[in-house]
């Protein structure tokens, strides 16, 4: 075709740019589709260049569960199964993993495990950075926002996520307008999603109805639990617990806000809060008794099943409260733990066992994965699963866009070397304070005393140096759009 | 044994007579090793080293972040000093005594209550006894779990107590923590009620007839007969069953674990839950090595202070029947 470029009206321009973009939409679709099946073949293949082996690992069957399938399919196509796993919960993984780096024992390949972790298993030798088996089988972490960098430290990829957990905001819609006119009547405005803490605390206070068990809040409040929403609160803040010399800086404006702020939960918490973890929790959420929460997400596909909730359709999901104490506007999300495949250093497996976790985390694996209606333990994170019609289906459109937004701003808990510690001694003073064991003026002097007790111990130079990997774990938006 | 003519004993019988008991004492000897020779080995070969292990690991400052244990460094008596030091350290102990105390305490009472109204054989005893000794039988995270299920505030427990009170009882079993041990200590009282209980039946059933008939048909009541005879003839049995129970509540780890990990605040949070805290979520196996050495000190003194009681009244009880049997 011989075009004159003389007759190239405005129209035509418009017009070829149009049919252009049209193409280059489809390319692009295209592109993704061969992109992905090279994924999977590309792992298959390396995974296929070396030996099969009939692998262990240590993993909650509940995880488990939805992983069959193509653990099945990886058998097949390569000839490495999982041969045996340990079921523990993944609560208690972490100690279990550290038990096996201090023995530096060979038995166990893979660890299924909050990828928090990374710091603590790495610094104490027992993680396989996975970089060049990535390269190898040219697979990439294609995650939400800046997601995939909770898999790194220190320059090196050390997990391959199959969840990605993170907190999302609910809302009783339906109670929200029920209530809509008595909201204005007495705040001047009408009801709208809670922007920031204190929007989040004063629509809790006004819809809820203690006298007919109906509280405003869900989110946890024991010992174990607890901490995970005061991080959402000090970042949202501006907070960051460490300066550049690991001295705490939890005793701030941004810590104190926090602490406030997460302590005047309690108007409109169950009573027995202190002591409820999630298995207490989730029956008042899907039960029809709180009014909100900012809880893991997986959550939203339990709310929505027909079969195991009274809230179908009730609630309205979305980012979680903000801060403006900081001068601006923040929001700051939490994905605390998420579940992800660390491979053992000393296992003579290893390689086998990264092209295993590689192959659960490509877009069509995963999908199915996350996708799984009886067996939600695993949550979105892949970019591709935000469109996908099988997890739209098990989150809801809503519940899916609303989880984009907040791992556009997931945060991680104390994501250096002695996580568990430094979040215990914090998660303990909270916990008094919420309690009346300790004052809360108490709590961040306390907590910073002890955490730089932690710090000498573990060592302030080694800490120094991952502080850049904690750093870039943070999202680099305040407020998604 | 023969005897000779003459009324003496005979020197060949006499030799044969210790050859005999040589080789019964030989097989004696046999027998104890034969049985003890396991435990010993058990104890050389897997106790021993882990006892040392965790000596080593209590003089030097190691944690997993720290290369190998190995290369750890020496500092001497610092972990003790820094464990002695720590309040934390201490409540926990306080709790422990608390928890331990009153535990004991209270399946003593309650199984030697039992034992009082059972050792007596009565139609139907196999039944009741198995159905007593069945919460021993029950693993301690089910019993959690359970206590989970009926303990929270609206629920069956409440609502037994609301029945009959007859007014409405919210007692917040789980989450306040004034009375969050107290919850794990009714649980153990629960689940150890039928330890006491085997103990102290096996003691009534063992106290000789004679001096209780005596006092009956001397005109003493069951309860002079009980307080009187029963009880300090009971003494020994009584001390060995209450440091038994002693010893094991202080260890007491998987309910307190599964319901509270510690809290609400700092409420459960025992010895054992401490030194697990310390080892295996801060990863300090040196710190965690020195406290465990710090509570086996102290257990052992509480043992062997135990032993020193049994002894004394052992004698006592010796005494008291060599001095009737002169009379």
């Amino acid at each position: 075709m011989i075009t004159n470029f003389g007759d190239f009206t405005r129209r035509h321009f418009m017009k070829s740019a149009a049919a252009a973009a049209a193409v280059g939409m489809t390319s692009g679709t295209f592109a993704n589709s061969a992109f992905a099946a090279t994924e999977e073949e590309g792992i298959i293949a390396a995974a296929k260049a070396g030996k099969p082996a009939g692998l262990r690992g240590m993993i909650w069957s509940n995880y488990m569960a939805a992983m069959k399938k193509s653990s099945e399919e990886f058998k097949k196509l390569t000839g490495t199964s999982i041969a045996s796993i340990q079921d523990i919960s993944v609560f208690v993984i972490p100690q279990r993993a550290m038990a096996e780096a201090v023995s530096r024992a060979p038995d166990f390949d893979f660890f299924h495990v909050d990828s928090n972790m990374i710091p603590s298993l790495a610094s104490a030798g027992l993680l396989e950075p996975l970089d060049k088996y990535m390269e190898k089988a040219g697979f990439k972490i294609d995650a939400v926002g800046t997601f995939g960098n909770f898999m790194k430290y220190k320059g090196n990829t050390y997990g391959i996520p199959t969840d990605g957990n993170v907190h999302t905001q609910f809302v009783r819609w339906d109670k929200v307008q029920a209530g809509s006119k008595a909201y204005e009547d007495k705040f001047g405005k009408a009801p709208a999603w809670p922007e920031t803490w204190e929007d989040d605390q004063r629509m809790m206070e006004f819809f809820q109805d203690q006298k007919n068990d109906f509280y405003g809040s869900a989110n946890l409040r024991n010992r174990a639990n607890g901490v995970t929403w005061w991080y959402m609160m000090f970042y949202s803040a501006g907070g960051f617990p460490f300066d550049d010399d690991m001295n705490p800086t939890l005793n701030t404006a941004a810590g104190k806000y926090a602490v406030e702020t997460y302590l005047k939960t309690k108007s409109v918490s169950h009573p027995e809060a202190p002591g409820w973890g999630t298995p207490q929790m989730i029956p008042r959420i899907v039960g029809d008794k709180v009014f909100s929460c900012q809880y893991w997400d997986g959550i939203i596909s339990l709310a929505e099943n027909p079969k195991k909730s009274k809230t179908v359709g009730k609630w309205k999901y979305g980012l979680v409260p903000g801060s403006k104490q900081s001068g601006k506007l923040v929001h700051r999300s939490i994905s605390s733990p998420i579940a992800s495949l660390l491979i053992n250093k000393y296992s003579p497996r290893k390689e086998q066992a990264a092209y295993m976790a590689m192959w659960f985390a490509t877009l069509k694996n995963s999908e199915q994965i996350v996708g799984d209606r009886v067996n939600t333990f695993h949550d979105p994170w892949h970019k591709g699963h935000m469109s996908s019609k099988v997890v739209r289906k098990a989150y809801t459109p809503g519940g899916v866009d609303a989880i984009e937004q907040n791992l556009k701003v997931a945060s991680p808990p104390i994501y250096l070397t002695g996580l568990l510690e430094f979040q215990d001694i914090l998660g303990k003073n909270l916990s008094e304070a919420y309690v009346g064991q300790m004052a809360a003026k108490d709590v961040l002097p306390k907590t910073e005393e002890a955490w730089a007790k932690i710090v000498r111990r573990v060592g302030k130079k080694r800490l120094i140096k991952e502080l850049a990997s904690y750093k870039a774990v943070f999202p680099k938006v305040d407020v998604p759009t | 044994m023969t005897v000779s003519s003459a009324g003496g004993l005979d020197t060949d019988s006499t030799l044969k007579l210790s050859r005999k008991e040589m080789t019964q004492a030989r097989a004696v000897r046999r027998f104890k090793w034969a049985v003890l020779s396991p435990l010993v080995l058990v104890f050389a070969l897997i106790l021993m080293p882990v006892l040392l292990l965790q000596l080593y690991f209590s003089f030097h400052g190691w944690t997993v972040y720290l290369g190998s244990w190995w290369d750890a460094e020496f500092v001497g008596l610092e972990l003790f000093h820094e464990v002695l030091t720590d309040s934390r350290f201490g409540w926990a102990i306080l709790r422990s005594l608390y928890f331990a105390l009153g535990s004991t305490v209270g399946c003593f009472v309650i199984g030697f209550g039992l034992a009082l109204l059972m050792y007596r054989p009565f139609r139907g005893q196999g039944f009741y006894y198995i159905f007593f000794i069945l919460p021993m039988l029950t693993v301690p995270i089910v019993i959690a779990y359970t206590a989970e299920m009926l303990l929270y505030q609206k629920g069956p427990i409440n609502g037994i107590l609301s029945a009959i009170a007859g007014k409405d009882i919210n007692v917040i079993w789980l989450a306040n923590p004034d009375l969050a041990l107290t919850t794990v200590m009714i649980l153990e009282i629960w689940n150890w009620v039928p330890f006491s209980f085997i103990i102290m039946m096996a003691g009534l059933a063992s106290l000789p007839r004679e001096p209780q008939e005596a006092a009956h048909i001397l005109g003493a009541n069951r309860w002079r007969i009980f307080y009187e005879i029963q009880l300090p003839l009971l003494r020994p049995v009584i001390i060995l069953a209450l440091i038994l129970r002693f010893l094991e509540a202080m260890a007491e780890f998987p309910k307190t674990w599964s319901l509270f990990q510690g809290g609400p605040g700092s409420a459960t949070e025992t010895l054992p839950i401490y030194i697990y805290l310390t080892t295996w979520n801060y990863f300090e196996i040196s710190k965690g090595a020195a406290m465990s050495y710090v509570v086996l000190m102290l257990m052992v003194a509480i043992v062997l202070a135990a032993i020193q009681l049994l002894r004394r009244e052992k004698s006592a009880l010796d005494k008291m029947y060599a001095t009737k049997s002169e009379g």
